[in-house]
């Protein structure tokens, strides 16, 4: 066993599957001798940089992400570094309009094996923040990886860099550098489209992706001195979603929170409400309650970023709700 | 027009491939009026069949194109794709390349090397054949890509992200911009800053020139040129290849807002008419030879199109919900 931090472990992913397949390569701003900003690809330069295989781009993301788009139309299997994921606006037409469309598009002539990684969230980097990923569920063709633990961050970046699809990678930067976690040593692959249950529990489900999975776990903790058990479902994709563990929890607890740290409309969390109520409605006991930031943009304070996201007290209270309802 | 521009024409080319650019003109009009009279949202190029046969005639196997949707079509056959599957493409029938599922006037298929337009907007295909480029320099091959864009298009942050992207990399990829002055109705006098498009290329440390988009020989020759450089490791280069669209922007389009006697201009400056007087005046091919060309391209292409029409339509089930991902079906 290996312990890494979600960033060294995230780093080691890249550099296992690059020592695996000399068709990866990694490019984007700053992340060469720089190593990138929070150390997102710390190390990288030192053992691939000669070869060619870590290229520092001109500050162009949607020049370097349709770049990433042709070079795997051409075969290779490009990692794209976005920096952050507000930048996201920048790119969506090359990675998700074109990169999502040319597989289904070509008949399948085509494919766009390219991931795009990006860091995002409220946390102690201040800055940076926007959770936008949900914009991509409107987009056929991509996929969307949301890690929580250093460990999923590892198996699925290995599994985004296999996957022939643009997968959008995102890396929460609170989990970013915030503590080391156990890694399974060996070839540690999580397959994408498949959640974990992270804690397991009988009273009420809440349905969760990275920062908000840590807050529902210690919301359970919480809730378990009151009697109240409950299980913590990490979808760890967004896109595929693992609809069959999320139904399973549903029709366990018969009760529903979904916690998201994207804003409330149209926040991916939304489609795991619209997959119970359409799939699972006879198993409901309470109204499926979400917890979201209110539809305003990110603010700067920190009391004021405390006020904007969810924290575990909230998603606890969502859970009493559902509960006693 | 910059002095480039007499220097990037071969002084001797030979006839084969000055016949084999004639039949690319020739096929690119014979396809226009074939298609045309099908497909009233056809993105005619009527004037433009020079800049066209020029740039995508002679790429070698594993070279990439992304052309412009003016010259899709013909650089998909110059690739050597089928013609009747690619009129089934222009019907939607599912003897298309995919089957029905996209166009093939703006989109060609990959598995000829070529990057299609898969959504309507502009500009991103650039970076696609830098991306491309950067594959080929990465893997050593000796291939290239060529990233063919109008006029409008040279207005976009997607070019000067791709042509810097390139020069700074040093990649195989050459540019052509086939001004055709014009992008629906926004005039290039109007609204492209500067003389040319091909003084750009400077601010990008690569070479440029502007050539006349009415003559195949002096865009094939530009072209070629920077294509053997961008071969040898030379990095990128932009060739303009100035013409006029005669044609509306589409086939319906009944707005024209150019002035009669400026298209008239163009029109008589026909790049198939020039290039048969050089022809014949060259003893290359004589006048006969030349309507023999003409008349087996309007039957190759008036068959192809008969064939396409009477193909089937697409069923529900090429639809094909649950494949719109590449590999594994998702659980």
């Amino acid at each position: 066993m290996t312990r890494q931090t979600f960033q060294e472990a995230t780093v080691a992913a890249i550099a296992e599957e690059m020592r695996r397949d000399p068709d990866v390569f990694i490019m984007g701003e700053d992340i060469g001798a720089f190593g990138g900003p929070l150390k997102s690809c710390d190390g990288l330069w030192a053992e691939f940089g000669a070869q060619g295989r870590v290229i520092d781009t001109p500050i162009s993301e949607g020049g370097f992400v349709g770049a990433g788009v042709g070079a795997a139309l051409a075969g290779k299997r490009p990692v794209v570094d976005l920096m952050f994921a507000e930048f996201l606006g920048l790119v969506v037409h090359p990675f998700g309009l074109d990169g999502g469309a040319m597989h289904y598009y070509s008949d399948g002539a085509a494919k766009v094996p390219l991931v795009v990684r990006a860091k995002y969230g409220v946390g102690p980097f201040h800055g940076h923040a926007y959770d936008f990923h949900s914009w991509l569920l409107n987009i056929p063709g991509v996929k969307v990886v949301v890690p929580s633990t250093p460990a999923d961050a590892k198996g699925l970046m290995k599994a985004a860099i296999r996957d022939d699809n643009p997968v959008f990678f995102l890396e929460h930067m609170a989990l970013y550098h915030a503590g080391r976690d156990e890694i399974p040593d060996g070839e540690h692959v999580v397959p994408l489209g498949v959640a974990d249950v992270k804690r397991a529990g009988r009273h009420a489900t809440v349905v969760a992706t990275a920062l908000m999975v840590r807050r529902a776990l210690a919301a359970a903790a919480a809730l378990a001195k009151d009697g109240i058990d409950v299980e913590v479902v990490d979808l760890r994709t967004v896109v595929p979603m693992d609809r069959e563990t999320v139904l399973a929890s549903v029709r366990k607890t018969g009760r529903l929170v979904v916690a998201c740290e994207a804003v409330r409309t149209g926040g991916s969390a939304n489609e795991v409400v619209a997959l119970a109520a359409e799939e699972a409605f006879d198993a409901l006991k309470a109204p499926i309650v979400r917890v979201a930031p209110p539809d305003v943009p990110v603010p700067f304070h920190r009391s004021l970023e405390k006020a904007y996201l969810p924290d575990a007290d909230a998603i606890a209270a969502a859970v009493r709700r559902v509960v006693r309802a | 027009m910059n002095d480039a521009a007499a220097n990037a024409v071969p002084a001797a080319t030979d006839a084969a491939t000055a016949l084999a650019l004639y039949r690319l003109m020739v096929f690119t009009r014979a396809a226009d009026a074939v298609i045309a009279k099908e497909d009233g949202h056809w993105h005619g190029l009527e004037g433009e069949e020079a800049a066209v046969a020029g740039t995508y005639h002679g790429l070698r196997d594993g070279d990439v194109v992304a052309p412009h949707y003016r010259g899709m079509l013909s650089a998909s056959y110059a690739r050597g794709a089928d013609l009747r599957r690619l009129m089934a493409g222009i019907l939607g029938k599912v003897t298309s390349y995919n089957r029905g599922r996209y166009r093939s006037d703006i989109c060609g298929p990959p598995q000829f090397g070529l990057i299609g337009l898969y959504s309507g907007a502009l500009g991103p295909p650039l970076s696609y054949a830098s991306g491309a480029a950067l594959a080929f320099k990465l893997d050593r091959k000796p291939n290239v890509a060529l990233a063919v864009f109008g006029d409008g298009v040279s207005s976009r942050g997607d070019c000067h992200e791709a042509m810097n992207l390139a020069s700074t990399m040093s990649l195989p990829v050459v540019f052509v911009c086939q001004n055709n002055q014009v992008a629906i109705s926004t005039l290039a006098r109007d609204r492209v800053g500067g003389r040319a498009v091909s003084e750009r290329a400077a601010g990008y440390g690569m070479p440029g020139c502007t050539v006349d988009g009415n003559d195949a020989l002096a865009v094939h020759g530009a072209v070629q040129a920077a294509v053997a450089r961008a071969r040898a490791g030379g990095g990128p280069s932009l060739v303009e290849a100035l013409t006029y669209r005669v044609a509306g922007h589409f086939v319906s389009d009944q707005v024209e807002t150019r002035p009669a006697d400026e298209i008239a201009a163009w029109r008589a400056r026909d790049p198939i008419a020039q290039f048969e007087r050089r022809l014949v005046d060259g003893g290359i091919a004589d006048a006969a030879a030349l309507a023999r060309i003409g008349d087996e391209v309007r039957r190759e292409v008036e068959a192809a199109m008969a064939a396409a029409k009477a193909d089937p339509d697409p069923g529900p089930e090429v639809l094909g919900v649950g494949t719109v991902y590449a590999g594994e079906r998702t659980k």
